[in-house]
C-alpha cells in the first residue's frame, strides 16, 4: 500500500444521517468528495453545497450552433454554391431553412447535453477506487457512503477522520489507489 | 416525506381569507366595461363593436378553456405536483356560465339586428368581391352544410353545455371529497377526464372554427384549432402563475408552493411556448411555400394594403407575434432563476397574456375591412373597444373566479395525492 492512500470512505445507515453528515463535511470546506447513495436523496446536492450544473449552458451553445449550421447549410447550398430556383422561391430565405435549422437545433443540443454531461462527471469511467472496498455494493442497496479524496488541500487523515466520526460515519476505512 | 403532509396543512383548516371586497371590486370593473364596451355602438358602430367584443370574450373563454384543459390532464395522468395549484383552476371554470351568457350578444345582434354583423356566411345575399353574393358562391356552398345558421346557434350551444357539464363534474367531485375524503371521487374525476378530453379537444377546435377561423370563410388551416389550443393553455398557465404568486404574496400559499412548483410550472409554458411556435410557423410555412392565393390572401391582408404598401398588422406579426410571443418568452423561460422567482415568473405570465390578446386580435380584427378592402389598423379608436370588452369580460371571470374561491378549502386536502404534491420534489 502505498503511502497516500485514494482516501477515506464512512458508512452511514440511513439517509438523514448522511444528509447531515454531508453537511458538515460542506461546512468544512472540502471540495473533492461525494456521496454514494442507493437511490436520489432530494436535496443533497443543497446539502453537499452543490451549484447547479453547467450543462444546460453547453446545451445551449449546441442549440446555437445547431440552428446556425442549418441556416448557413441552406443558405450556402441554395444561394452560393450551386444557385437553382425552385418553385419561384427566392435563392435563400429564412423561411424555408427553418425546419433544417429547427431540426439541427435539437440534434445539437442533444449531442452537446450528452457530450457535456458525459465529460463533466469524467465518463466513460473503467475504474474507480471505491470499487476496491468491499462493503462498496451495499451502496446500491440499503447502506450510504461519503467519501473524502486524498487531493483535497483539506484532507489530513486524522483530522479528517475525526471530522467524519463527529458527522456519524462509521467503519472509517482507508482507501487504496 | 409524507410525514410532512400531516403538519402542513394545519394552517389549511382555517377558511381562506375573505375575498370579497376583491370580487366586489372585479364586478364593478366587469360592469363598468360592458357600459363603456355599449358606449361604444354609438362611437364607432355595431361591427367593430362586435367584433371587439368577441376578442373579449374568446380571449377569456380560451383561458377558461385552458385551466378546463389543465384539471383534465391532472387527472388522466394521475398527476401529483399540480394537486396544490389545481383547485385554482376548478374555481376559474366558474367563469363558463358566465362566458356562455356574454357570448349570447353576439349570436342576438347576429340575428335580430344584421346578419352581416360578424360572421359574413350567415347573409346569403351579402355581396362579396366579384359580383356575386354568398349564397351563390361555390366555396360557400362546398361548406354550407356547416357554415349556417342552425349550426352556429347549436355548435355554440354544444361547446358551452359541454364545458359547463365537464366544469360542475370536475368542482363537484373535488369539492365533496374536501368534505367526506372519499377516493371514488378521484375515480369519478378521472373517469370524466377520459371522457372530457376529446370533448374538450373538439369543442375547443370547433368552436376556433366557427367564432374566428370562419370571419373569412374562403381561408382554411388544418393548424388551426392545435393554435387556439396552444394558446388555450398557455393563458391558462400565465393565469395560473398570477394566482400562485398572488396567494404566495398573501401568505395563503406560504408553507405549500415550494421551488419546484414554480419551477415545474415555468417548465410547462417553456414547453407551451415551443409548441405553440411550432404549430403557427407550420402554418404560416405551409401556406408560404405552397403559395396559392386562395390561402395565402388570409396572410396577404395581415401584411400589405391592395396598394401593395405595408400595414400595421405586418410589424403586429413580425415583432408581437414572433418576437413577443415566442422569441422573448422562450429566451426569458430558458432560465432556471427566472422560473424559480415567482414576481420574476409573473412577469413573463403577464406577458404572454398581453400577447395572446395581440394574437386574437391578430387573428380577428382584420375581418373589418375599409372600402379598398384593407384590413383597418389595430392602434385606432378600435383598440379601446377591444380594451373594454377585455376589461369587462375579465371582470365578470375574476369575479366569479373570487366567488367560487371562498366557497371551498385553498386545496384539496383530502385527494389522495396531496402528500405528495405538498412535498413535491423534497
Amino acid at each position: 500500500m502505498s503511502a497516500q492512500p485514494y482516501g477515506l470512505i464512512a458508512t452511514f445507515k440511513t439517509a438523514p444521517a448522511l444528509y447531515h453528515a454531508a453537511e458538515a463535511v460542506r461546512d468544512a470546506g472540502y471540495r473533492h468528495w461525494d456521496c454514494i447513495t442507493p437511490f436520489p436523496v432530494h436535496g443533497l446536492d443543497k446539502a453537499m453545497g452543490l451549484r447547479r450544473s453547467i450543462v444546460p449552458r453547453i446545451s445551449l451553445v449546441g442549440g446555437i450552433t445547431g440552428f446556425c449550421t442549418g441556416m448557413s447549410l441552406i443558405w450556402w447550398t441554395g444561394a452560393v454554391d450551386y444557385k437553382l430556383i425552385v418553385g419561384g422561391k427566392p435563392l435563400f430565405s429564412p423561411m424555408f431553412a427553418f425546419p433544417v435549422s429547427y431540426e439541427l437545433t435539437i440534434l445539437f443540443t442533444a449531442f452537446a447535453t450528452i457530450i457535456g454531461m458525459f465529460v463533466l462527471n469524467g465518463l466513460p469511467m473503467h475504474y474507480h477506487p471505491v470499487l476496491k472496498y468491499d462493503q462498496i455494493r451495499r451502496g446500491m442497496d440499503d447502506t450510504f457512503f461519503i467519501v473524502i479524496e486524498a487531493r483535497d488541500p483539506r484532507f489530513n487523515a486524522a483530522n479528517t477522520r475525526a471530522l467524519l466520526e463527529q458527522a456519524g460515519g462509521e467503519a472509517i476505512t482507508e482507501l487504496e489507489p | 416525506m409524507s410525514s410532512h403532509a400531516a403538519s402542513a396543512p394545519a394552517a389549511l383548516s382555517a377558511a381562506p381569507a375573505s375575498t370579497a371586497p376583491a370580487a366586489s371590486k372585479a364586478l364593478t370593473f366587469g360592469l363598468a366595461g360592458i357600459v363603456l364596451t355599449a358606449l361604444g355602438l354609438f362611437v364607432s358602430g355595431a361591427k367593430v363593436v362586435a367584433h371587439s367584443w368577441l376578442v373579449g370574450v374568446t380571449y377569456w373563454t380560451a383561458i377558461a378553456v385552458g385551466m378546463l384543459l389543465l384539471v383534465l390532464i391532472h387527472h388522466i395522468f394521475d398527476a401529483s405536483w399540480s394537486t396544490v395549484i389545481r383547485r385554482q383552476f376548478e374555481h376559474g371554470l366558474a367563469a363558463f356560465k358566465w362566458l356562455g351568457l356574454l357570448f349570447l350578444p353576439l349570436l342576438l345582434a347576429s340575428f335580430l339586428y344584421d346578419r352581416d354583423l360578424i360572421w359574413p356566411w350567415l347573409d346569403l345575399n351579402r355581396e362579396i368581391h366579384g359580383g356575386h353574393t354568398v349564397g351563390h358562391d361555390p366555396l360557400y356552398l362546398k361548406k354550407a352544410a356547416f357554415l349556417n345558421p342552425g349550426m352556429l346557434i347549436g355548435m355554440t350551444i354544444a361547446f358551452f353545455a359541454s364545458w359547463i357539464w365537464l366544469s360542475s363534474r370536475l368542482r363537484r367531485a373535488s369539492f365533496t371529497q374536501d368534505q367526506d375524503g372519499s377516493l371514488g371521487w378521484t375515480r369519478h374525476n378521472r373517469v370524466t377526464a377520459a371522457i372530457g378530453l376529446p370533448i374538450a379537444a373538439l369543442t375547443l377546435t370547433f368552436a376556433a372554427i366557427y367564432w374566428i377561423k370562419s370571419l373569412e370563410y374562403h381561408w382554411f388551416s388544418t393548424m388551426y384549432g392545435v393554435w387556439f389550443f396552444a394558446n388555450c393553455v398557455r393563458g391558462a398557465l400565465s393565469f395560473g402563475v398570477i394566482i400562485m404568486v398572488w396567494l404566495w404574496q398573501r401568505g395563503d400559499y406560504r408553507g405549500i408552493l415550494n421551488t419546484n412548483h414554480f419551477h415545474s410550472i415555468g417548465m410547462l409554458m417553456l414547453a407551451f411556448t415551443v409548441f405553440w411556435a411550432y404549430v403557427t410557423f407550420s402554418q404560416y410555412f405551409l401556406i408560404w411555400n405552397a403559395n396559392v392565393p386562395e390561402e395565402t390572401f388570409w396572410y396577404n391582408l395581415r401584411e400589405i394594403n391592395h396598394d401593395g404598401a405595408s400595414n400595421q398588422w405586418k410589424w403586429i406579426g413580425i415583432f408581437g407575434i414572433l418576437f413577443g410571443h415566442f422569441f422573448i418568452p422562450f429566451f426569458f423561460l430558458l432560465s432556471y432563476r427566472f422560473k424559480v422567482t415567482p414576481h420574476i415568473l409573473r412577469r413573463i405570465a403577464i406577458w404572454i397574456l398581453a400577447i395572446i390578446l395581440l394574437d386574437l386580435c391578430y387573428n380577428i380584427m382584420p375581418a373589418l375591412k375599409d372600402s379598398h378592402g384593407d384590413a383597418l389598423p389595430l392602434l385606432s379608436l378600435n383598440l379601446l373597444w377591444i380594451l373594454t370588452s377585455v376589461v369587462g369580460v375579465g371582470g365578470i371571470c375574476v369575479w366569479a373566479y373570487l366567488r367560487s374561491f371562498g366557497t371551498a378549502k385553498l386545496i384539496p386536502i383530502r385527494d389522495p395525492r396531496i402528500g405528495e404534491s405538498l412535498t413535491h420534489h423534497e
